[in-house]
């Protein structure tokens, strides 16, 4: 049986009528990464131990007669992104400077899934550090989009979304930092959630940029997504900057959108680059939430077209210093041989970060500089102010926004090199992480020209994530829950 | 090179001081759960946090908040409401994040000051005090200071205390004496790294390497008293670095600082900061000119010596810690940790003067050491009724023959000795009713603490009972001046000093046991009559 | 393309970062890094004036601390477990001598 390839509910229901055990489940999954992966090269690393370490677990509570108390995540295959600790794995941010890096510790994030019943298959590629948005980066080979392995899978989490895409596993982790979960949700096709800042545990996954970063879930139904956000929300004494979350995210899935105010943005639809079939797509899935009720209301958000300037000053900032740890003496890539500490220090670090590893800390050691912190990083974070007033007066007018996730569908590989053009596909995902509200990506279909997949971007007020969850829900309802990709669908391996 | 004091004629000293002081009465470190232990086996106090792995996060002690809270309001801070912590960002092996964790512009305690009581010598240090009166305020450069009956009060601004995190520890192996010049490698263990650090900055208002003295002590008796350090210059957990710059007397501008560290004592404070003060004088009257740089002092070789030089301002990126929330505190837990401050130094100092009939010079002295000034206490409690009469005694006993045992015993704690309040008032009251002669008390402490046994036991034992029956006073006296002929006849002379000799005499012969006091008395009496 | 950067400011900023460039690496992270920079322009563009700065994106969330008590962490085995060089329990580094050696 393809269990990856199935939901929460129907893994669940099998167990419960004993159709199957979660052994079998752990077994076929890890059997089926390992078919699939050869050609998608989503995982970094196969947890086979792990896998059946939890599912007998599992098992045990059904023989007990407590599925329930499994937790809701109970014998659901489940991965990580390589950015987050799970003890005795690798945790490598798909970079040389932590190849040989093994946890001794695990996530928030990672524990949550797992106290939930989540059964491990592994950990995924990614961005180096999750710099970046095709997964390209990443020191261990590029990860393939499973709807055309020709086209990038988007990024950072790229690996997180192909994996679900090609039906490796049902839900998967991933980190967002400017759109690194909703763009490759976007360009593979699935449900792919950014909460809001604070509601997930930051412990244990490796910062890129403190203030903006989030965890969340990658799922093909909106009710997977939202299971595993009640998994992973709430407030983690380890993490000061989460908060205090007790929503229950399934709870108005089945609503509608009737009398809900849906936003758009004209600044966004209207935005240079942004490509007919995506367009199209957007206002058809607008023309559908209005025929089930929505009120479309035009918002304006002044300011969100300074998000990529402020964002290109705080994140490498602040991914500067987070990345100042690794410097070849407590763990990570080292350059022995050296006479002196400091040459130890710059040839393990050039030798250990890949390319925009180092742009980016360059940058940030230069933006924080004095003279130069005062021109740009406190006006960055006075526009952050700007942007957030934005978001917070268009919420007195819409429950949700909806605009694009990306501007255009996946891409090929090596059609976008200019880091600066690069930049630019994060423009409708990047504003939401400065401000810190939730936004997640709703697969709607394909693109005309293209035939890939396309995201409607839902935006939501801060703490509203049920919001965007619901007109997912309703979303879902005409497109259909997000398929696996056509050559990796009933069991197939992308031939 | 020039004595201080000569140097200190033509030239001003201004000395600022950057006092670290570890957390270290508390159980865990600065951002995570790890103990405070020092001395453990290495990187045995470590976790994900405090050896800055990959996705760790810092979380505050609020034990360590309200420590630096109350170190502000015990030293006249003003306490900031609203604050953050900031990132200094730069790399050195002992910082597992490569960044330390403290305080940006605005530190949670700001614009304090302490109040300096120089006497004696030790004000001797300051020139600018010619004229003034007594109780009055000095002018120019001595406008933080008021003159006193025997020295002056020097009023020192406290710029701010602010929060930080101590670094790991690092032994270097292969050079000389463990120093880092020569080391072939380097041993990094974790274990203080995360320790709970303020930081406390002074105005550059301190003069004379004694001001900066005192001020040390004073802090530190500030600390001890609101137990927050246990203030061990020896281990680390309390170090001054200060900053040092000269200008002609008259003169406005700053001059050049170098910055001095490694003065791990109150005396290397004094010393350290007394050559570097008379090192500039030469260089800059030679012509010569002092570099921004900092300099290590030698107590062995009694020299500073160059680190390093500044050449730029140093720029450590310093932003905002994004993951820690902002400190907005309210006036209610600023009140319940105000409410936790103990009687401070200066406010003990004032009671035991009123209460006790102490003098404010003697009662400071009692203040330099917690376990002395709490055995005080506890003898005026034993001593009831007489505690006003036995205070001076008691506290002259205790400022001298205690603190010289302590001395002599170093490492011994007052409560682990032989004497307790009760004998210690005991031993005071015999020589108070003149039972024994206070020549006769030292050897009767010095028994008490060797033999562990009450001192009336000793006095009992040695059959050291003062002799106080004039009759038998009378006898030696007379026998004492039948032998020294030639000394009563310089006595009548008018060399009056010649009396101590024939106490002495008296005191021999009566082996110690004679009442002075007496023996004086007919002394005179018997001399004038001769 | 504004030269706000200068090559001999990226060898400084590098020797900052602790990041080897090789000599003809140079130019190219200048001619990047000046791009860059380049689209960072909106940032200055705006009257700032009285607008208060969002350093943490949490509303109100203020004072969070926790308890003064101990946690168990790492054996020594643990935190070495990652160590590229150790001895006698530490971590091992080479000589840091031309470093500063003090702050």
């Amino acid at each position: 049986m393809e269990f990856a390839s199935m939901s929460v509910a129907e893994i669940q229901a099998g167990l419960a009528a004993k159709e199957f055990s979660a052994v079998e489940v752990a077994q076929q999954s890890v059997e089926r990464v390992q078919a699939a992966d050869a050609a998608v090269h989503a995982f970094l690393e196969v947890t086979p131990e792990l896998a059946l370490e939890a599912a007998r677990k599992v098992d045990a509570a059904i023989a007990a007669g407590d599925l329930a108390s499994c937790g809701a995540l109970a014998g659901v295959p489940v991965a990580f992104k390589d950015n987050m600790n799970l003890t005795g794995t690798h945790t490598t941010c798909a970079s040389h400077m932590l190849e040989s890096y093994v946890s001794p510790y695990t996530a928030t994030c990672v524990d949550r899934v797992l106290q939930a019943g989540g059964i491990p298959l592994g950990k995924l590629n990614m961005d180096e550090f999750a710099f970046g948005s095709t997964t390209e980066s990443s020191a261990f080979g590029r990860t393939c989009n499973p709807w055309n392995l020709g086209c990038v899978p988007g990024g950072s989490s790229g690996g997180s979304a192909a994996a679900v895409a090609a039906g490796m596993a049902t839900v998967t982790l991933g980190s967002d930092t400017g759109g690194s979960i909703r763009q490759p949700g976007s360009f593979c096709g699935v449900v792919a959630v950014k909460p809001t800042y604070g509601v997930v545990s930051r412990y244990g996954v490796v910062a890129f940029g403190s203030s903006l970063d989030q965890v969340g879930p990658f799922a093909r139904n909106v009710r997977d997504a939202a299971l595993t956000m009640n998994a992973l929300a709430g407030r983690d004494p380890l993490d000061c900057t989460s908060q205090n979350v007790t929503t229950d995210f399934t709870a108005n899935l089945e609503q509608g959108v009737a009398g809900m105010r849906i936003g758009v943005v004209p600044e966004f639809m209207n935005a240079e680059g942004l490509s007919a079939e995506v367009k199209d797509k957007i206002n058809e899935a607008l023309a559908k939430l209005e025929g089930m009720g929505a009120e479309l209301v035009e918002v304006e958000l002044p300011h969100v077209h300074s998000a990529i300037s402020a964002y290109y000053v705080i994140a490498p900032c602040e991914a500067f210093s987070n990345l100042a740890r690794f410097d070849s003496v407590r763990y990570g890539h080292c350059e022995a041989g050296h006479k002196d500490l400091g040459s130890q220090y710059e040839h393990s670090r050039s030798g250990g970060f890949g390319e925009e590893a180092r742009r980016r800390i360059m940058l940030g050691s230069y933006l924080l500089s004095a003279g130069v912190y005062e021109k740009y990083y406190y006006p960055a974070q006075q526009v952050r102010t700007l942007i957030t007033q934005d978001y917070q007066r268009a919420y007195e007018k819409v429950d949700c926004i909806l605009a694009p996730a990306a501007p255009r569908t996946a891409f090929k590989f090596g059609e976008i090199s200019e880091p600066a053009e690069m930049y630019l596909s994060d423009m409708y995902t990047i504003s939401i992480n400065i401000a810190g509200n939730g936004g997640m990506s709703m697969p709607i279909g394909l693109g005309a020209d293209t035939g890939m997949p396309v995201g409607a971007q839902l935006i939501t007020p801060a703490f509203k994530d049920e919001n965007m969850l619901r007109v997912a829900a309703a979303l879902e309802q005409v497109y259909g829950t997000a398929p696996v990709a056509p050559a990796f669908a009933n069991g197939k391996v992308g031939e | 090179m020039k004595k201080l004091e000569e140097v200190l004629q033509d030239w001003e000293a201004v000395i600022g001081l950057e006092i670290h002081a570890e957390l270290t009465t508390l159980e865990t470190k600065m951002f995570c759960g790890c103990k405070l232990e020092f001395g453990a086996d290495p990187n045995t106090h470590t976790c994900p946090v405090c050896l800055g792995l990959p996705g760790a996060l810092p979380v505050p002690n609020k034990a360590a908040i309200e420590s630096i809270v109350l170190a502000g309001l015990a030293t006249n801070c003003d306490i900031e409401k609203r604050s953050m912590f900031y990132r200094k960002n730069y790399m050195y092996p002992d910082m597992a994040k490569n960044f330390q964790t403290t305080q940006g512009p605005v530190a949670f305690c700001m614009r304090g000051h302490l109040d300096l009581h120089v006497d004696g010598k030790a004000a001797g240090e300051r020139i600018d005090l010619e004229g003034l009166e007594p109780g009055e305020q000095g002018s120019g450069t001595a406008a933080n200071v008021t003159k006193t009956e025997d020295g002056y009060i020097a009023h020192v601004g406290i710029t701010r205390i602010h929060m930080e995190e101590d670094a790991g520890k690092m032994v270097h192996v292969g050079g000389g004496e463990g120093r880092i010049a020569g080391a072939t490698h380097s041993l990094v263990d974790y274990n203080r790294a995360g320790t709970p650090l303020i930081e406390l900055v002074t105005e550059p208002e301190l003069r004379t390497p004694e001001e900066a003295r005192l001020f040390m002590q004073k802090l530190r008796q500030i600390y001890l008293a609101i137990g927050i350090s246990d203030c061990s210059m020896e281990e680390g957990s309390l170090r001054c670095d200060g900053n040092v710059s000269l200008r002609r007397r008259g003169e406005t501008k700053f001059g050049t600082k170098t910055e001095l560290k490694n003065m791990n004592s109150f005396k290397n404070l004094h010393d350290g900061l007394a050559y570097e003060i008379c090192r500039q004088a030469e260089v800059l009257e030679e012509g010569g000119i002092i570099y921004q740089e900092t300099r290590h002092w030698d107590p062995s070789a009694k020299r500073t010596i160059v680190m390093r030089v500044k050449e730029t301002a140093d720029d450590y990126r310093l932003f905002p810690e994004p993951d820690l929330a902002p400190y907005d505190l309210t006036d209610e837990w600023i009140d319940s940790v105000r409410a936790k401050l103990p009687e401070l130094p200066d406010q003990k100092v004032e009671r035991f003067c009123e209460s006790f009939g102490l003098s404010a010079y003697d009662a400071r002295q009692l203040i330099n050491d917690p376990q002395i000034t709490a055995f005080f206490e506890e003898c005026m409690g034993v001593a009831g009724a007489d505690a006003a009469k036995l205070a001076k005694p008691v506290a002259n006993l205790l400022i001298n023959d205690v603190t010289a045992y302590l001395n002599a015993n170093f490492g011994v704690a007052l409560e682990d000795t032989p004497l307790s309040a009760g004998r210690a008032v005991e031993l005071v009251k015999l020589i108070a009713e003149e039972t024994i002669s206070s020549k006769q008390g030292k050897e009767v402490f010095a028994a008490v603490m060797d033999e562990d046994k009450d001192p009336v036991a000793v006095v009992d034992e040695r059959g050291m009972k003062q002799v106080s029956d004039t009759g038998a006073i009378e006898a030696v006296v007379d026998e004492v001046i039948a032998a020294n002929p030639d000394e009563v006849a310089r006595y009548k002379d008018g060399n009056t000093k010649v009396i101590g000799f024939f106490v002495g005499q008296c005191m021999k012969k009566m082996r110690g046991q004679g009442n002075p006091k007496l023996i004086n008395q007919v002394l005179a009496q018997k001399l004038d009559q001769a | 393309m504004t030269q706000h950067l200068s090559e001999k400011d990226v060898r400084r900023i590098a020797e900052y970062a602790r990041i080897g460039l090789a000599d003809d690496e140079v130019v190219p992270m200048m001619n990047t890094l000046n791009n860059i920079i380049d689209t960072l322009e909106p940032i200055t563009q705006y009257d700032l004036e009285g607008v208060e700065p969002t350093f943490h994106p949490i509303g109100d969330l203020s004072n969070v601390m926790r308890e003064d008590v101990e946690v168990p962490g790492f054996t020594q085995e643990e935190a070495l477990s990652n160590a590229p060089k150790q001895q006698d329990g530490c971590f091992l580094i080479p000589s840091i001598l031309g470093e500063g050696g003090d702050r």
